[in-house]
């Protein structure tokens, strides 16, 4: 009890000193009730003195506890180490931490350098669209006088944008942080629109897999551009319309980064609550007052207009100047350069031009070279005295109008002279001549040797000309040689005499030559005279010309019009038209009353009218339909059939000769009755069957009326025998139709009748075939003959019964030949072509060409294979062994098979066992049991299926081995113990 | 101003757009929701002493899980889970996406809605799982986007969970 007070209070220690401090007893009460505890805590102080197990404790809970630490102080804690760790780690290997960090700076060193390069180029489009400009001058005045770049003067002066929103947007949630707007943008609600922004982002982040911190960059709708910045925890998103440099984005950047460095901790702490970051839209409203319009500033439009005016005033004036000094100098070299002008003085004062000098009156009016050179005439003062001036094209000009020279006359310019050429009159010439004279004085030279005189030519041509109009004379060549006129041409010896026409054209006939040929001429007035010479026209036929044709006019016989007419031909080739229509024939008249005349003779027909009008001809009347056409007639009558209008009325014609036509035609007489006329009569003689004498008779009756006696009484009635006869001839004309029957003879005497011939025993019976004929049986007496018919029918039929051909043949009779085809065993064939060639000594072809042998090869491939068969047996027996159930199975199934083939094909397949044994033993013995063994496979055979009737059986016994035996075996050749098949086809 | 992010979730066609359309503010189409997977309308919530603005990310309705877009999710303070009263398997489809949510972002406050309560003839949820799920804590509401029952009450139950 002491001790646990000792140990409860450290202050009864003392109280009980005299109780002993090591009592055993309380050891063992200790360890009794604090044992477990004393153990527990000697582990933990081991624990804690020792280093080693500390360390290995407090990591095992190190991870835990920093997890559970305060962040805020765990950091302020770990930071100081952790940054001198990062300085000793770069000191002692500086790669170690660029591995580390390479993942996070590329793509922010990516992106600085790609936003460098952009703001370079920016700089530099700029750059270059104002290097140029007034502006870009002043620019750069600008720049070297503000000590600035000049892209940042060009950026500041020439880019138009504005920033309308700007929107920080809190990265974690999408929450707005803050909005501000430039006075007069408006958008919809920003809270909206700050997370869709967002939510896009992600949504591209997340469609295109995009692993970079960054999120969208711009995107540029129209005129608006969103510009987004990506910070660490907030984007700030400005909304730009207009055309932003890219220095914005440092700008935007920098806000960005001075909110973050101002507000990191509320950022990112932000929980919605806008109120917890109040500084902010401070800072984001410097990016909306970032904005730049086109300057205003007023450029001297004024001055430089004036200037520019003043300059063009007086630039036009020298021009105008210069120009009208030009124009004057244009014009004065032209004037020089007329021929027949002389400008002897000019001058330009106070803006007028004075010009004097000397103007032939045929040279060009100086006045008229004015319009093209632009000088104003108005102000052109001119002096021009006239002269004559005595170059060569002004001399001509005057000679032309001073001599008047004829159309054969050319003056013209050679070498300075003026040399007249052609022909003209005596007195033109002397004129000339004069001229010429008168020229010699200082003037060109006037040459007018080459003007020939052709004054009596004139005359002369006057008269050829005149001559050329005659008709009938035609100039083929004139000349004029020597003074002497040379002619020659046609003439017609109707026309004018040429000779008697010169005193008229003074052309002395002396010099003229003159040579004509007589010709035809074809002109109308020469043709019609010979044509009235020639054809010389009756009284009644008048020719005259009338418009270059000839043209004859009256009536003429078709004689004389055939001879106009072959006139009118030849003059067809190049003569004028000799018409001759106007003539009228009149022959054909005549030739139709021949006609009509004719008509009239003409038995059956009767004229009752005919007129001539119009050169056309009428004829009415009637005919009989057997009498001749009185179309036929008009042939060789020289009548014009197309001018025939003919309307002939049928009528039957009494004459004679007519009734007896119709008669023939209706009555159809018989070979033995003969019409004929006599005297009017119409008289019938002969046999006849009493229908056709009752038909002659009714004819007879109907001609009583007007018409000429039918006497038939000469006729005789021969119906009876006739029909019987006609009935026997029936018969026998059914008898020959009949295949296989041939009749020899036939008569019919005495009302009996007779018919021998040949029948063939297949061909029908004669006797059955008089049924139906109505010939009385008892009358008929016949003979046949039996004979074998070569009918192709009737052969084919024998063969049939006598070749009794396989189901796989077949005869058919095709054009008179009996062709057998098929297919047939090789015996049948051979059989039919025996036949074939016997039948040919007959005549009767058949034909066993397209017989095909029947295919054998499967049937002689299962022959072989039966035949090749053995069943074998043990010595002495008579049954075979088990062994040979299956041999025995596969030959009864072969021996079916083959049956079957042969059947088909025709031949029956019989097969013969036969029995074979060893040589042990006695003859007889071995004899029996191969037979034996032989009726054992029969009976096998049989049992499979294999109908009897087709094995037959034999015993070989020893004498058909089927290896050679050894005489001295004693146990015999097991192989000729068997039984071996053949297979016979019949 | 105070804003909260919320995500409304559910599965196909459980009314999810219509529960918003007529109660909430919304600038954009509903195009977004096919086109951008997500579609953002605002809910002013007042209270006595502040006005909260509930930012709804209205997510497109997937009854195929893998395709929901989770990343939508991240800074929201509240989910409203959307279920289809008629279609029980659309409570499934709202627990899962809680549970990938809250996997990814840890745990919001969040309410779940039994949508087309007006569909009485149809409804497929019984009251005792109804009773289930509010015994394991769930604000349940039973709303009808067609006569607007209890989306009002839903929303200020929500802002006032998301705003303390």
């Amino acid at each position: 009890m002491v001790e646990i007070a000792r140990n409860v209070d450290p202050d009864n220690h003392a109280l009980y000193e005299g109780v002993p401090a090591a009592d055993h007893r309380l050891e063992r009460l200790r360890q009794l009730l604090v044992g477990g505890e004393i153990s527990e805590l000697s582990r933990v102080t081991h624990l804690l003195d020792e280093p080693e197990q500390l360390a290995t404790a407090v990591g095992n809970v190190l991870p835990e506890a920093t997890a559970r630490a305060s962040h805020t102080q765990l950091g302020e804690a770990l930071a100081p180490a952790v940054e001198r760790a990062a300085q000793r780690s770069i000191q002692k290997n500086p790669n170690t931490l660029t591995d580390i960090l390479y993942p996070v700076f590329l793509p922010a060193i990516r992106k600085s350098i790609g936003e460098k390069i952009d703001q370079t180029f920016q700089s530099l489009n700029e750059s270059l669209r104002h290097i140029f400009t007034w502006h870009g001058l002043k620019w750069r005045f600008e720049a070297w006088r503000t000590g600035t770049s000049f892209s940042a003067v060009v950026l500041k002066h020439s880019l138009i944008y504005r920033v309308e929103h700007v929107f920080l947007i809190s990265r974690a949630s999408g929450l707005l942080i803050a909005h501000v707007t430039s006075q007069d943008a408006t958008s919809e609600d920003p809270q909206l629109i700050s997370s869709m922004l967002s939510a896009i982002q992600d949504f591209v982040k997340d469609s295109f897999k995009e692993k970079e911190n960054s999120g969208l960059d711009t995107i540029r709708f129209g005129e608006l551009r969103l510009w987004s910045e990506v910070g660490q925890f907030a984007t700030l998103v400005a909304v730009i319309r207009g055309n932003p440099p890219e220095e914005l984005h440092e700008v935007i950047r920098d806000v960005l980064l001075r909110i973050h460095q101002e507000s990191s901790r509320a950022l990112e702490r932000f929980d919605g609550d806008s109120s917890q970051l109040p500084g902010v839209e401070t800072q984001l409203q410097t990016c909306v007052e970032l904005q730049h319009m086109d300057s205003k500033e007023g450029f001297p439009w004024l001055v430089v207009t004036v200037a520019l005016l003043a300059l063009i005033v007086a630039g036009g004036w020298f021009f105008l100047s210069w120009q009208s000094a030009h124009r004057w100098q244009t014009y004065l070299s032209r004037l020089a350069a007329q021929p027949g002008i002389v400008v002897s003085d000019q001058k330009i004062r106070g803006g007028d031009f004075y010009v004097a000098g000397l103007r032939d009156p045929l040279a060009t009016d100086p006045q008229s070279l004015l319009p093209g050179t632009e000088v104003d005439p108005a102000r052109v003062h001119s002096n021009w005295q006239f002269y004559q001036s005595f170059e060569p094209q002004f001399v001509l000009k005057r000679l032309s109008a001073s001599l008047a020279p004829p159309d054969s006359v050319r003056l013209s310019v050679v070498d300075g002279r003026i040399v007249a050429e052609g022909e003209a009159t005596t007195t033109w010439i002397n004129r000339a001549r004069a001229a010429a004279q008168q020229l010699s004085a200082g003037g060109p030279v006037f040459d007018i040797s080459g003007v020939r005189d052709v004054s009596a030519e004139e005359r002369w041509q006057a008269y050829v000309s005149r001559l050329e109009t005659l008709p009938g004379i035609i100039v083929a060549d004139q000349n004029v040689r020597d003074g002497q006129f040379y002619i020659s041409g046609l003439r017609d010896p109707l026309a004018a005499d040429p000779q008697s026409l010169l005193a008229g054209d003074q052309v002395d006939p002396a010099r003229v030559h003159a040579s004509w040929q007589y010709y035809q001429s074809l002109e109308p007035q020469f043709v019609l005279k010979r044509l009235t010479a020639s054809l010389a026209p009756p009284d009644s036929v008048r020719l005259s010309v009338v418009n270059d044709r000839i043209v004859a006019a009256g009536e003429a016989t078709t004689a004389w019009i055939n001879r106009a007419r072959a006139a009118a031909q030849q003059l067809s080739a190049g003569g004028p038209v000799f018409d001759i229509s106007g003539v009228r024939d009149v022959s054909p008249e005549e030739h139709w009353q021949a006609y009509v005349s004719r008509l009239e003779m003409q038995p059956g027909i009767i004229v009752a009218q005919q007129n001539v009008r119009d050169g056309q001809f009428y004829i009415t009347g009637l005919r009989d339909p057997l009498a001749v056409d009185p179309q036929s007639l008009l042939s060789g009558t020289q009548v014009d059939p197309a001018r025939v209008h003919a309307s002939w009325q049928f009528y039957q014609s009494l004459e004679p000769a007519f009734v007896l036509k119709r008669l023939t035609a209706s009555l159809y007489p018989m070979d033995k009755v003969r019409l004929s006329i006599v005297n009017g009569r119409i008289v019938a003689e002969g046999e006849a069957p009493d229908t056709w004498i009752d038909r002659a008779r009714a004819a007879a009756r109907q001609l009583s009326e007007g018409g000429p006696e039918f006497d038939i009484s000469k006729v005789r009635d021969v119906s009876p025998d006739a029909r019987a006869a006609e009935h026997w001839q029936y018969y026998v004309s059914r008898l020959e139709a009949q295949p296989g029957i041939v009749v020899a003879q036939q008569t019919a005497r005495g009302g009996q009748f007779y018919i021998s011939g040949l029948r063939d025993p297949l061909a029908a019976d004669p006797q059955a075939l008089l049924s139906g004929t109505q010939v009385d049986p008892a009358r008929v007496h016949s003979q046949w003959q039996f004979y074998q018919s070569l009918d192709p029918k009737f052969v084919v039929k024998r063969l049939t019964a006598s070749l009794s051909p396989p189901k796989s043949v077949r005869l058919s009779i095709i054009q008179g030949r009996i062709v057998v085809v098929g297919e047939a065993p090789a015996g049948w064939i051979s059989r039919a072509q025996a036949t074939a060639d016997q039948l040919s000594a007959d005549g009767v072809v058949l034909d066993v060409s397209q017989l095909r042998e029947l295919n054998l090869a499967e049937l002689n491939q299962l022959r072989e294979a039966i035949q090749t068969t053995d069943i074998y047996f043990s010595s002495g027996r008579v049954v075979p062994g088990p062994e040979q159930t299956p041999v025995l199975d596969r030959l009864a199934d072969q021996l079916k098979e083959f049956a079957e083939n042969a059947r088909k094909a025709g031949v029956t397949a019989r097969f013969m066992l036969t029995g074979h044994s060893d040589i042990t033993g006695r003859e007889t013995a071995n004899a029996s049991i191969s037979a034996a063994r032989a009726e054992t496979v029969r009976a096998l055979l049989n049992k499979r299926g294999v109908a009897p009737e087709l094995l037959q059986v034999r015993g070989a016994g020893t004498f058909e081995p089927a290896v050679p035996e050894n005489e001295n075996s004693l146990t015999g050749n097991s192989t000729n113990r068997r039984v071996s098949v053949t297979v016979n086809l019949e | 101003m105070l804003q909260k992010k919320i995500c409304m979730l559910g599965g196909f066609a459980v009314g999810k757009t219509s529960l918003v359309r007529r109660f909430v503010h919304s600038i954009f189409s509903e195009n977004y929701l096919t086109t951008v997977g997500v579609k953002i309308d605002k809910k002013s919530v007042a209270f006595p002493d502040k006005t909260v603005d509930l930012i709804l990310w209205d997510l497109a309705g997937e009854d195929d899980i893998g395709s929901f877009r989770v990343s939508y999710v991240r800074g929201a303070t509240g989910l409203v889970l959307v279920v289809d009263g008629t279609r029980p398997a659309t409570l499934a489809v709202a627990l899962t996406l809680r549970e990938r949510c809250e996997a990814e972002f840890g745990a919001m406050p969040c309410i779940l809605l039994f949508n087309k309560s007006d569909l009485t003839d149809r409804w497929a949820i019984s009251e005792g799982e109804i009773d289930e799920l509010k015994q394991r804590g769930w604000q349940i509401y039973l709303t009808s986007a067609l006569s607007g029952e209890h989306v009002d009450d839903a929303f200020r139950q929500l802002a006032s969970m998301v705003a303390k």
